[in-house]
């Protein structure tokens, strides 16, 4: 019965862990992410779906300086799947 | 299988609705034509390589591994279920050696995590550059398209040509091989299964040792033994044992009463 509700609360404990990454990353967390532009590079703030969605067709990457660059250009459409 | 193929329609995006901004928690790769979701690797590897915290992705795959543990991998991974459509076809079945399992951690935290993150996403031995899934479901049919529409045709680099064909002849030959050998969602998922919500139960009252379990069970695990071991994907055959020692328990199960047992013995 002690070993049932050790797992009740440990369960409890991740079910609660990731419910709250999750709406974090979902609604809270967000990126800053160079965009090129035909004049110069534009920093936007880019949501975590946003960046998942980008990220998925290989949209996103990070330059040597460690700055999060978009890949494609501010206002053209991004690519339509992953590059690998 | 049934219920397999009715969470195939979910991750096929059949109302084309591409939901790219959220990842599933199965093996699928999104690069897929077919693909709803993102997949949960691609984006913690991506992730990796743009040293950014992945918060979706691993508050997902820590909900659902803590409640389902690998019966994500027995019933509800498409990738898993292509493999068990292949282990249909009656060609001899050959065992793996248990330590082949730790590859799959090998290949998580290598592929998946350390490479891209020191090497970025250009880095040949990338995940989604390797992956079979991806070979299968989105490179494949690209060359296939490029081929027909006459244009260039753009291959696979070698290793992923390579593990594309190693899985080829694999599947019909061990059950399973890319989940019990190589794959990292799998390796994640199992690392829950000792605590999560939904286990396998062994009863040792019921149990006569008749080992009927080890025949049932298609990936070499004593269930009786360890019926929540790491390399075990739930797919449940082992409950079908006859004196009934093996079942899916879950945390949320009410403790039987005193009336319940003098119900049950009316």
């Amino acid at each position: 019965m002690q070993s049932k509700t050790i797992k009740i609360v440990v369960v409890s404990f991740f079910i609660f862990l990731g419910v709250v990454l999750f709406f974090y990353g979902a609604f809270l967390h967000s990126t800053e992410v160079t965009a090129q532009t035909a004049d110069s590079p534009v920093t936007v703030i880019k949501s975590e779906p946003a960046l998942v969605k980008d990220a998925s067709v290989g949209g996103v990457a990070r330059d040597k300086s460690g700055k999060i660059k978009q890949t494609y250009e501010k206002g053209e459409k991004p690519p339509e799947t992953c590059s690998t | 299988m049934w219920i397999q193929t009715a969470f195939l329609v979910v991750w096929l995006d059949p109302l084309g609705l591409r939901l790219h901004t959220m990842c599933s928690p199965v093996f699928h790769c999104y690069a897929c034509p077919l693909a709803t979701f993102a997949c949960p690797i691609g984006i913690l590897a991506q992730f990796s390589a743009l040293h950014v915290f992945p918060f979706i992705a691993i508050g997902l795959l820590v909900t659902v591994g803590i409640l389902f543990g690998t019966l994500i991998c027995g019933w509800v991974c498409p990738f898993g279920f292509l493999q068990d459509l292949f282990a249909k076809i009656p060609t001899p079945k050959f065992d793996l050696p248990k330590f082949t399992g730790y590859f799959r951690y090998v290949v998580l935290i290598g592929t998946v995590l350390l490479i891209p993150y020191f090497f970025g996403e250009g880095h040949r031995l990338f995940i989604c550059r390797i992956c079979p899934a991806g070979a299968i479901e989105d490179a494949i049919p690209n060359m296939v398209s490029q081929a027909i529409a006459g244009q260039p045709i753009a291959w696979p680099n070698a290793v992923k040509l390579t593990i594309l064909v190693l899985f080829i002849i694999a599947v019909f030959f061990v059950r399973r091989p890319w989940c019990r050998v190589l794959c990292p969602l799998g390796a994640i998922f199992s690392l829950f299964n000792r605590l999560s919500a939904f286990f396998l139960r062994f009863n040792p009252d019921k149990c006569t040792h008749c080992e009927q379990c080890h025949k049932l069970c298609e990936y070499g695990i004593q269930p009786e033994k360890t019926p929540n071991d790491l390399q075990c994907i739930r797919c449940l055959e082992c409950t079908k044992c006859s004196p009934d020692a093996l079942n899916l328990g879950s945390i949320f199960e009410r403790p039987k009463t005193e009336s319940d047992i003098t119900i049950n013995n009316k």
